[in-house]
């Protein structure tokens, strides 16, 4: 299972995309600024846009799933137990999963953007696609609700998931690292060994690294026990 | 045509002229062929031809009833692909511009910001369709008459908080009444015979089409 992608190019706007490379089994973390060209790579990654050159080839993928941005553009339902049915999810075990149990005939719009947030990646992950892309996973999540978001998608062990995200605080563990700048996607290899090379990694990773210490993940916690270890 | 005012005064006569009679319809096409860019200024195919679908049945009802179908179908489409010229033309800041220099600061500064907010809101309403449509996709679904509802929710819904967000930002910005700008217009080279142009059809569509016939007579 794999997608590769081979010198594509996409005018779109004042960016212009391009990159190479291929996404492997795993998850992904394209990170970048605001702005970079993230958003309109996954929907390249999609098929939902098409690139002007170059080619986009999946290999063994029979399903893929894009967790827009923003969550609201996903709701075609009037209740959240209609909307999670509209995914082809059983409504009673999801909202637990969501901690939304209760709330099946409350209107979607009434929920706050955290909490459709937390809806739509539940729904997105319950649907186990083969290719899953996730834009900003934690934007408008408070700290409680990322690490959960984390842990959602660090229990996504099958298939290829890629997150693109601005987010420098609180990470998922990854297996690859990926990095957007001025619309140029860049491969840095995967983990540990991209860590030293990702230029918008978190301070607290970048901390570690001046300290000489290596960590084996992104997570703040991979960074702290690598420092622990240097002092011993 | 770069001046927003002579724009604005075109726009204006034209649909005039192009609502009021068949014979201004037509004239004001000629118009828009001769001073417009045409098809470029047209919005996305899918758009314009559902409009035009639209207009056209309800043309084709009014004609089935003994009604003036085509000369409405005529009529309404001219006064579309104007609208769309208007429409592709216009600048962030221009309308604002222009009613401040035809009402002023106060008055012309209030309607000038309402009509910036709701062209704004156009362009929002272009990318949440196109958001909508691609959550759609993802969900297996294409946009058909079932999902005309929940895509209208989403844009009320939007666009309600959108507007109430604005609204609060202006009031944490000081915001009562009015506002000073001084606007500056550039008038190209083509701008005032296209101007002055426009009001040929405006003087069309004041004679009943057969009168005109009788004069070429």
């Amino acid at each position: 299972m794999r997608v590769d992608i081979e010198d594509i190019t996409l005018s779109r706007g004042r960016i212009t995309l391009r990159g190479s490379g291929t996404f492997g089994e795993g998850i992904h973390l394209v990170s970048g600024p605001v702005g970079s060209g993230k958003s309109t790579f996954g929907l390249l990654l999609a098929e939902i846009i098409h690139p002007t050159g170059g080619s986009v080839q999946r290999h063994g993928i029979s399903s893929t799933l894009l967790m827009l941005q923003f969550p609201e553009y996903h709701i075609t339902c009037p209740t959240i137990a209609e909307e999670v049915i509209s995914w082809g999810l059983d409504p009673d075990d999801l909202l637990v999963e969501a901690d939304l149990a209760g709330r099946a005939d409350d209107d979607p719009f009434h929920l706050s953007r955290g909490e459709l947030k937390r809806l739509i990646l539940a729904c997105t992950v319950a649907r186990n696609p083969d290719l899953l892309m996730l834009d900003e996973p934690f934007s408008s999540l408070d700290c409680a609700a990322k690490q959960r978001a984390c842990r959602v998608i660090e229990g996504r062990r099958e298939g290829i998931t890629i997150i693109f995200s601005h987010e420098r605080a609180i990470l998922p563990q990854v297996d690859a690292i990926w990095e957007m700048e001025g619309g140029t996607l860049k491969a840095l290899g995967s983990v540990p060994r991209a860590i030293p090379r990702w230029r918008h990694a978190p301070p607290y990773l970048t901390y570690a690294l001046e300290l000489g210490a290596r960590p084996e993940n992104i997570r703040l916690q991979d960074a702290r026990e690598a420092v622990c270890r240097i002092r011993g | 045509m770069q001046d927003p005012r002579l724009r604005l005064f075109a726009a204006t006569v034209l649909s005039i002229a192009a609502f009021a009679s068949t014979l201004g319809a037509v004239a004001a096409l000629i118009w828009w062929l001769v001073f417009t860019p045409r098809i470029k200024a047209l919005p996305r195919s899918g758009v314009f031809f559902s409009l035009v679908a639209m207009i056209t049945v309800t043309a084709l009802i009014s004609e089935w009833g003994g009604g003036p179908g085509i000369s409405y179908l005529i009529r309404m489409v001219v006064i579309l692909l104007l609208a769309a010229w208007a429409y592709s033309e216009t600048q962030e800041g221009e309308v604002l511009s222009v009613a401040v220099w035809a009402l002023g600061d106060r008055i012309g500064f209030e309607i000038g910001l309402i009509a910036e907010v709701g062209l704004t809101g156009l362009a929002v309403i272009r990318q949440d369709i196109e958001q909508a449509r691609i959550a759609l996709a993802l969900k297996g679904n294409r946009v058909g008459v079932l999902t005309i509802v929940p895509i209208a929710v989403l844009l009320i819904i939007t666009q309600i908080r959108r507007a109430d967000d604005m609204a609060r930002l202006l009031v944490v910005r000081g915001y009562t009444l009015g506002g000073r700008i001084c606007p500056i217009f550039e008038t190209g080279s083509r701008d005032i015979p296209a101007a002055l142009s426009a009001v040929i059809p405006g003087v069309f569509c004041c004679f009943p089409l057969r009168d005109v016939f009788i004069l070429l007579q």
